[in-house]
């Protein structure tokens, strides 16, 4: 209950801040002669060095097997059979990949809306409270930071096991609720987002220091929410080693693991499988949630950012 | 069939008689009552397999014992599920009941004594009905470490179109010929007679098989030997490096972007590949269908009728297991019930290593557009009969395979001399072995 509120109140707080954007990004473009050619062809590249393996993923998902081994990777050739793909994908192994995405959505949404709470709570904490040990406390978070998620897969693996969690949901939840970045970020965030006076206002009001941070603190912190969501949310659906090594069940893979599964098939030995039409539709239907997502929640994101610290 | 069928009653009746009941001691042969008790007990089974849709012969399993419960996980191919089964078999829990394994990684699994000899279940009984190779592979000595499931004895795919092109009607009978065709093929169509995966072990060592090297050894205990540089694999190592070094074989790493469009570009006019190999390239390399015929491999002798094997895999029960006769007869069931058998041969495309599929005409009759209407399985199950039947593998094939890679795949790639990199390479392998504490013949 208490995440949903939280993402209701990001919403909230997009809304508000929606309307103003495009006001703000007409004035931006308006000085025309201030245009670099420089510039736009340096951007211009930028946006094919990021669009181009998009541009290809899209392509040789309308390709056959055989197609991709016989035509120009960057344009679109043989039979479009993009939906003899999509057919594939969805009814490979019963369907399994239907699941996989479910999967991936139910992981990194609760893992995400719990590590934003969680990170939002901690940082506020640490950006409005004094209290003992405070530093030292910070600066581990700040060092773990520094530690990939990756490197701490085999430790968790195995406390995770003796808990008797492994090939559970929570083997991928659970770890993945805490975010150091997250903390950092809030921290920094909440320290000018929110004026000490509005604490102190509420305090002298007569509300508790949970209600100031929940009715308060919260509302402020709209845009750093949506930051600090989309992190997790996008680590937590790309995260590969965790889900391998935590799970044994394909009915509880994610996309990354599931894909690449589907994908060793096709090496050599007894009952090789060419899916690779399959697997490249499979990673380009994937990836199409995190870009409705991006394309959604940018707007909420960038202006809050820009406009976060006036706010208060 | 149906004699096969009764052979297999009359072989579980037998065992049924044989005196000295016991309950599942490892020692004693387990009754046709424990079984019954057994196969009627509710039972829950993990199968650890990467058999795509094997739940359909597992279906099949169930529907004869209803009261035996198994859950199907696939928890990767090759080495992430070796890796997986070892860590779950030291960790002691969380292990399967019966496992999918390559023939190759069989040995380092009894080193642990992490499965489970199943002679006292009636395994034995099964030996005559499986090609002499592949039982030889999963039975070396008195025991049986599992039942075999798909093998890849090999051939040679060869693009006919390209070949009569170069003025080649019949597919090369030794290898002597081959070099020869490989000239002409490339002189005459630019086309590699066919590619060398500069990587791959599995197709060296199956060469190394043809030939009648036997380069590993286990005794089952820890004793290893390794022969990687006998003079006989110096002859195939010095063959393939000089058909390398006149750029008359391509050294491509299979199984990647490049090698596909190769094969579907006519870059290799051939593969000589395992029986697997047939349905695989159909799959990849569709726009040349009916250009494709399949033969034997080239023979060292002519006259001779010698093949190798790359590939293939076992299902085996751990050690561990709860329910050691049930897991039994599932991994029996999967691999000798009939239909099940046949299933995997022709829906899951694994090529059999069961007499009685090898010789069910609706196996070998399928006559195959692709290879011009060829009878491809028939030539295969053929094949099948040729292989040598005695060659092992050392306990640590993952090392082998690695070093293979550093030793012997970069000196293919640098076109260099791939017989004296064997000597490296044995090396490599006889020292890690007494490093592990075995003893080295």
């Amino acid at each position: 209950m208490t995440s949903m509120d939280t993402r209701s109140i990001v919403t909230g707080e997009g809304e508000g801040d929606g309307t103003a954007a495009p006001r703000r990004a007409r004035r931006r473009y308006t000085p025309e002669g201030r245009r670099s050619l420089l510039l736009t062809v340096l951007l211009w590249l930028c946006v094919l060095y990021f669009v181009l393996p998009l541009w290809w993923l899209f392509v040789s998902s309308t390709k056959s097997n055989t197609a991709l081994f016989s035509t120009f990777g960057m344009w679109f050739g043989g039979d479009f059979s993009l939906w003899d793909n999509l057919q594939a994908l969805f009814t490979v192994r019963g369907g399994i990949f239907l699941r996989w995405m479910l999967n991936t959505l139910v992981y990194s949404v609760s893992s995400a809306l719990g590590a934003t709470l969680l990170a939002t709570m901690a940082g506020y904490a640490f950006a409005k409270y004094d209290f003992p040990g405070k530093k030292v406390l910070f600066s581990a978070t700040l060092g773990a930071v520094m530690i990939p998620l990756t490197a701490l897969a085999l430790p968790t693996y195995l406390l995770f096991s003796q808990a008797g969690l492994t090939d559970t949901p929570w083997a991928i939840i659970i770890p993945s609720l805490v975010s150091p970045f997250g903390v950092y970020l809030m921290r920094v965030y909440a320290a000018d987002a929110i004026p000490d006076g509005l604490i102190e206002a509420g305090r002298v009001d007569g509300a508790g220091e949970f209600r100031i941070f929940w009715q308060v603190g919260l509302r402020l912190l709209g845009p750093g929410l949506v930051t600090v969501f989309l992190f997790s949310l996008v680590a937590t659906w790309n995260n590969y080693f965790l889900p391998l090594i935590m799970l044994n069940s394909s009915e509880l893979y994610p996309i990354t693991v599931g894909l690449a599964q589907l994908q060793a098939a096709a090496s050599g030995g007894g009952g090789s499988q060419t899916l690779f039409s399959t697997v490249i539709t499979g990673s380009f239907v994937s990836i199409l949630p995190l870009v409705i997502a991006f394309l959604f929640l940018q707007r909420y994101w960038q202006s809050g950012l820009a406009s976060g610290g006036v706010k208060g | 069939m149906a004699l096969v069928t009764g052979a297999v009653s009359i072989g579980v009746l037998l065992t049924g008689c044989t005196p000295g009941a016991g309950d599942d001691s490892s020692q004693e042969a387990v009754t046709q009552e424990d079984i019954d008790t057994a196969m009627t007990t509710p039972t829950k089974l993990t199968f650890w397999t990467w058999v795509p849709d094997i739940e359909n012969e597992v279906k099949l399993f169930e529907e004869k014992y209803p009261d035996i419960d198994v859950t199907v996980e696939n928890v990767g191919q090759g080495l992430p599920h070796y890796q997986k089964l070892r860590s779950a078999i030291e960790a002691g829990e969380g292990a399967p009941d019966v496992t999918q394994v390559e023939y190759q990684y069989i040995p380092s699994f009894v080193l642990n004594d992490s499965l489970l000899d199943l002679t006292p279940y009636g395994a034995d009984d099964l030996s005559g009905d499986y090609v002499d190779w592949a039982w030889n592979q999963v039975s070396p000595d008195d025991a049986v470490w599992a039942i075999p499931q798909d093998v890849g004895p090999m051939g040679n795919l060869y693009r006919q179109d390209i070949l009569s092109q170069a003025g080649i009607t019949e597919p090369p009978a030794t290898w002597e010929e081959y070099a020869a065709a490989a000239k002409t093929v490339k002189d005459s169509t630019g086309s590699y007679i066919s590619n060398l995966g500069a990587t791959q072990a599995g197709q060296m060592i199956g060469f190394f098989w043809q030939a009648g090297v036997k380069p590993f050894a286990y005794d089952g205990k820890e004793t290893v030997s390794v022969n990687v540089n006998s003079d006989e694999a110096k002859k195939v190592a010095t063959y393939w490096t000089e058909l390398i070094q006149q750029d008359l074989i391509s050294t491509d790493v299979d199984f990647a972007d490049q090698w596909y469009q190769g094969l579907a570009s006519g870059k290799y006019a051939g593969w000589l590949t395992a029986a697997w190999g047939p349905i695989f390239l159909q799959g990849t390399a569709e726009g040349t269908a009916g250009a494709w015929r399949a033969a034997p491999l080239p023979q060292w002798t002519a006259g001779d009728e010698v093949s190798g094997n790359w590939g293939g895999s076992s299902d085996a029960v751990l050690a561990s297991s709860e329910n050691k006769i049930a897991a039994y007869e599932l991994a029996k069931f999967i691999n000798h019930d009939e239909e099940s058998a046949m299933r995997l041969a022709t829906e899951q495309f694994l090529f059999p290593p069961q007499v009685s599929v090898l010789e069910d005409p609706a196996f070998v009759d399928q006559e195959s557009a692709f290879y011009g209407g060829q009878k491809v399985n028939q030539l295969f199950a053929d094949i099948s009969q040729t292989v040598d039947t005695d060659f092992q593998w050392v306990p640590y094939m993952d090392y082998v395979y690695s070093t293979y890679e550093d030793t012997i795949g970069t000196v293919i790639t640098d076109k260099g001399d791939i017989a004296a990199a064997l000597d490296t390479w044995q090396d490599q392998l006889v020292k890690y072995a007494e490093d592990q504490g075995f003893t080295v013949e």
